[in-house]
């Protein structure tokens, strides 16, 4: 692990012998080599091999640290999602472990904005009393606790809040995946599935662009997929960054993709190409599905996406005919994902046309991955909590929605209602980035406690109570991380350089310590390395290789493509007809949704994603990615020409921005990119904190126009559900 | 002996920026020092549109006008093709900067050296790749030995039929599929 190179700079300080080299004349590489090495020779350099925490996929990373502070990064190269690459992102958000803004210790609140140091042992004294207090009066389900999982959370968070008693755990997920996971869920069994694009022939991106919201290796099997010859469609109301890898954009009209997907659907059944064996075999309720879609022919998706029909029928047909290798995408945040009120219906057609292509455990269709098979801790010894009594909020609310990672925005709806009293918020910054900012806010200032656990001072943390200093993800080891796809496999996060800031911990000693104090210690007697030791146990790997190795995978448990599992559905199938729909009150067959709001002549629909430079609010106060927004104005919203010639905007002017919500002073690109009826911007703007002083007041955060909402399926946060005007002000 | 250049593939560049990021940490530059720059390149009409992203960083020209007009020689070329600059002899004079074709040369703000790409040359001597062609995320960019007709590089030259970005500026080691 250790090597002895060095950078360029060190070298150049180092080195007075290799000025004398060059202006002898000219310089051999192996003489300048040679040089270099020598004058390096000083520079210790370790690579240690963990994972990346710049976005949720957590790629596999390689630290290079020189005399102990960490230089640079490179991809892991057996990690799946990196495959030795990292995205800009991942390389420049490492450097928050050097952050000027860092939080260095516990702060309490003591007055509206101003907080106080205090001790961890104030801190965990005063948080467990208060918590112990409000499940004494009010019982433990007006605690909640709600994160951005990664590895550590994803074991200790929901431990915690349920060893305090409460159901009341909840992800991100409400602005992301919600409504794909719902339809998913309810129709193949699983939130996601993967896919194998590299082998795919005909691949559909529904408001996905992986250019942007990137997973190296996706990108890297995209453009495998298009050397291989593969069609590959761009359904977006933007160009995205992809573009460049498409073969097509149909730049559809926003939240109208579900019409798309319904007339395809209907197309190929009429067409006699669905997969008529894979139907017979593996899904339940086709046919009154298929009578059903009868209605959805491409003229009237047409007139709601704006699409031509012959598009939709040529794309449709070419998808069949390339069936099994084709397949529409399953997304993130897309359109399917948790922007629009038919979302969790889109995201169910989208799964019933993979279904109707035959395209899942296929050769370049859609893929169930396996999980490895990891230990647990022994039970005798180290006893679970029991399972809450009560369900998680928003359950009775919202059944459809994927259970374990809940409807989170359900927690500022009780502060508001008054039943929710102390909430916890772990790498998370839910003030800003899960509803209306000013209902969070409001709702935050309702409640008795609020903790905020975090690397630097967000928005959430102000309005906390108690905030607590973390250790970045640079300076601490995580659990265990088990990697599911067509190969199984494992990756540690593991500490590269020491805690720069004495008074700050890693997650697990925080959940760890205060469990103690709010008495429920008994369910945290283990240390992280016994932990893994036993998670480890089952598989032949031991605790150092991992160390050494950062990632394993297993090829041994390669899934066997063309075998399609028993489903997790009730019926064990796709379900083209769902009961649990019919029971949770909706209609059992797929049907055509209208978005909630609709943009008039003189109004946009306001649509957000994401920049490949950014990850959530987080990255924003980052210099080094932060830089890149400035050098090229990315903060910027777009808008279509013609539109922007009517209202007599040129690019670069100023306008206001104004719905429902709020009015946003901001600069436009206008570009050819855009849908005429919407305005885009990206999605990490509008930082509020004056403690996070490179990010604060670049853009605006889109959040600020979005109502506060709840999609009726899934309770995702109908973030795209906003209509605004624009009119041009003097800069 | 070798003779380094690139490939770069803008139908595949998705704008990311991880080079630039990369470049910089390996480099160890500041933020606002960046030795890859970006343009951007929309042609058509909504709905009929192309975006290109372009990006360009020093193009280790093999008659390259930063070296013949330093004053000091602290710009020079190796044997290998690679232009580098030797920071104890640059006196941030600035008159490569304004030779350049490419606008690839930034005064390092804190030092006074003007830098610029070297094709990360300590990892080339080490068998590896630029950091910027080792992290691209879409393998849009292929480094290696233009001298060798079997090389990675070389070939793509031949088969996507790669063209410098400028031709009409002189010889240039980075070919552009575009």
């Amino acid at each position: 692990m250790v090597d002895t190179k060095l950078s360029r700079r060190g070298f150049i300080k180092a080195s007075a012998a290799t000025a004398a080299l060059a202006s002898a004349g000219t310089v051999g590489f192996n003489e300048w080599f040679k040089e270099y090495v020598k004058a390096g020779s000083n520079a210790e350099i370790k690579e240690i091999p963990s994972t990346c925490n710049a976005c949720s996929s957590k790629c596999g990373m390689i630290g290079h640290v020189k005399n102990g502070r960490l230089w640079k990064l490179t991809g892991h190269p057996d990690h799946p999602y990196s495959k030795g690459k990292l995205c800009a992102r991942g390389h420049g958000y490492a450097t928050v472990v050097y952050s000027k803004d860092r939080l260095t210790q516990p702060l309490k609140r003591v007055g509206e904005k101003k907080f106080e140091p205090i001790t961890w042992e104030q801190a965990y004294e005063e948080i467990s009393g208060k918590l112990n207090e409000i499940i004494k009066e009010h019982g433990p389900q007006a605690v909640a606790l709600t994160e951005d999982p990664r590895a550590s959370g994803k074991f200790y968070s929901p431990r915690f809040i349920n060893a305090l008693g409460s159901s009341n755990y909840f992800t991100h997920h409400v602005v992301c995946s919600n409504s794909r996971d719902a339809g998913f869920m309810h129709t193949v069994g699983v939130s996601s599935t993967s896919a194998d694009i590299s082998n795919a022939k005909y691949i559909m991106f529904i408001g996905r662009s992986y250019g942007d919201g990137i997973r190296p290796s996706s990108v890297q099997s995209l453009a495998a997929a298009k050397d291989n010859g593969a069609k590959i469609i761009i359904v977006d109301p933007r160009l995205n960054n992809t573009g460049n890898l498409a073969t097509e954009w149909l730049a559809i009209r926003p939240g109208t993709d579900l019409a798309l997907v319904l007339a395809m659907s209907q197309v190929l059944i009429k067409e006699n190409l669905h997969d008529t064996e894979f139907i017979k075999n593996y899904t339940v309720g086709f046919d009154e599905y298929a009578k059903e879609l009868k209605k959805y022919t491409p003229e009237w998706a047409e007139k709601i996406t704006g699409i031509p029909a012959d598009s939709i029928t040529r794309i449709a047909i070419d998808m069949g005919k390339a069936k099994p290798k084709a397949l529409i995408e399953q997304s993130w945040r897309g359109a399917f994902g948790c922007n629009y009120e038919n979302s969790t219906e889109t995201g169910r057609a989208v799964a019933m046309f993979n279904a109707l292509l035959g395209n899942y455990q296929q050769k370049g269709g859609s893929i169930f991955g396996t999980k490895p098979h990891l230990g647990n801790l022994d039970e005798g010894k180290h006893a679970n909590p029991k399972d809450p009594d009560a369900p998680k909020a928003g359950k009775k609310e919202f059944p459809l929605a994927y259970h374990s990672h809940g409807v989170a925005t359900m927690v500022a709806k009780e502060a508001l209602e008054g039943k929710m009293k102390a909430a916890i918020y772990y790498h998370s910054n839910a003030a800003l980035g899960y509803g209306n900012p000013k209902v969070m806010k409001e709702a935050l200032s309702k409640m008795d406690l609020v903790v905020a656990i975090d690397v630097q001072m967000s928005e959430t943390a102000r309005l906390a109570h108690y905030v607590l200093p973390e250790v970045t993800y640079i300076e601490r080891d995580e659990v265990i991380e088990g990697l599911s796809g067509k190969i199984p496999g494992i990756a540690l996060r593991q500490q590269m350089v020491d805690k720069v800031h004495p008074e700050t911990k890693p997650i697990h000693e925080i959940y760890t310590e205060l469990a103690k104090v709010c008495g429920v210690g008994q369910y945290f007697n283990f240390s992280l390395d016994e932990l893994n030791e036993a998670m480890l146990a089952p598989t032949s790997i031991t605790y150092k290789q991992l160390r050494e190795k950062g990632t394993i995978m297993f090829p041994n448990d390669e899934i066997k493509l063309g075998e399609v599992p028993k489903l997790k559905t009730p019926t064990g199938k796709v379900e083209f007809c769902s009961e649990t729909y019919k029971e949770a009150g909706f209609n059992p067959i797929v049907e055509w949704i209208e978005p909630k709001v609709s943009p008039a002549d003189d109004s946009f629909r306001l649509i957000t994603g994401k920049q490949a430079i950014h990850s959530h609010t987080q990255t924003a106060n980052i210099p080094i990615l932060m830089q890149i927004t400035k050098d090229y104005d990315l903060e910027r919203i777009w808008i279509n020409p013609a539109r922007a010639k009517a209202l007599g905007i040129k690019d670069g002017d100023l306008v206001e921005l104004k719905s429902s919500e709020a009015t946003s002073k901001i600069r436009v690109k206008v570009t050819e990119r855009i849908h005429p009826e919407a305005i885009f911007v990206p999605s990490h703007y509008g930082i509020t904190s004056k403690d996070l002083k490179t990010g604060y007041g670049v853009g605006f955060g889109y959040m600020e126009h979005v109502p506060f909402d709840f999609e009726k399926w899934s309770g995702a946060g109908n973030i795209h559900e906003v209509i605004v005007k624009v009119r041009k002000v003097k800069g | 002996m070798a003779r380094y250049g690139m490939v770069i593939d803008t139908r595949k560049c998705v704008g990311c920026y991880a080079c630039r990021v990369s470049c910089q940490m390996q480099n160890e530059l500041p933020v606002e020092e960046s030795y890859i720059k970006f343009y951007e390149k929309e042609t058509g009409v909504f709905p009929n549109v192309k975006n290109e992203i372009i990006p360009v960083q020093c193009q280790h020209c093999e008659d390259a006008p930063c070296v013949s007009v330093c004053p000091t020689k602290a710009t020079y070329t190796t044997k290998e093709g690679i232009v580098l600059v030797d920071a104890d002899k640059c006196i941030g004079c600035k008159y490569c900067m304004v030779a350049c074709h490419y606008g690839a040369r930034t005064q390092d703000h804190n030092t006074g050296v003007v830098e610029k790409c070297r094709f990360c040359a300590e990892l080339v001597a080490e068998g590896k790749q630029p950091a910027c062609v080792s992290t691209c995320i879409s393998n849009a960019r292929i480094f290696g030995d233009l001298d060798d007709p079997n090389s990675e590089v070389s070939k793509a030259i031949v088969k996507m039929n790669a063209q410098p970005l400028r031709p009409d500026l002189g010889k240039a080691k980075i070919y552009y599929v575009r």
